[in-house]
């Protein structure tokens, strides 16, 4: 998951900003937002009863 | 005639894209990254283009699954369903129709447990280098820096 989204934030930074540090900022933005959606979902699907 | 939101200026350069733009977008989807290098962006090209390589190598050592163009398909709505995930595959470019050529990646039978982490991988890869794609189109056609 960390590895997938470090790729994805690496091309979403580069391609929707036109600056430099915006598009740093955009990247560590979306891979923050990747991770933290991420390990939400884990834990409320760790709590539900499996099969 | 200027379309809505659109000064006249941009709605004439939004319809004339040059051949270069053209050129830059099919460079881009055959080979990941090519479209940028083509135009000189050197770092983000390497950038964007190994993003997606990488990727779709991780794909494939996770033993993810690439879906061929044509069948075995079952008919009817099985079918129709093919087809999203064959579009996804197919904006990877060469590396698709290279593995299409060698028939890499296209076993039914997963090999490994991390195959569903591989087909992610596999169709993310491809949907990204669209995404790359339409970046260097607009560089060639001066709506980007």
């Amino acid at each position: 998951m960390t590895l997938f989204a470090a790729i994805v934030s690496v091309v979403f930074g580069a391609v929707a900003r036109d600056k430099g540090r915006e598009r740093v900022l955009y990247g560590l933005k979306i891979f923050a937002e990747f991770m933290g959606i991420g390990l939400v979902l884990a834990w409320l699907l760790y709590f539900l009863p499996g099969s | 005639m200027a379309e809505k939101g659109l000064s006249r200026e941009e709605s004439v350069r939004a319809e004339s894209a040059p051949a270069k733009a053209w050129l830059a977008a099919a460079a881009a989807w055959l080979v990941p990254g090519a479209g940028h290098l083509l135009q000189g962006r050197v770092l983000r090209g390497l950038l964007l283009g190994g993003a997606v390589w990488a990727m779709f190598i991780i794909g494939l050592r996770l033993g993810g699954h690439l879906f061929p163009l044509a069948g075995p398909y079952d008919d009817g709505l099985s079918t129709l369903l093919q087809v999203p995930p064959v579009i996804a595959n197919l904006g990877a470019g060469v590396l698709y129709l290279f593995c299409l050529l060698t028939r890499t990646g296209f076993t039914d039978q997963a090999s490994l447990a991390t195959y569903e982490y591989g087909n992610t991988f596999l169709l993310v890869a491809g949907l990204l280098n669209y995404l790359i794609m339409l970046d260097a189109f607009d560089i060639g056609a001066g709506r980007k820096p």
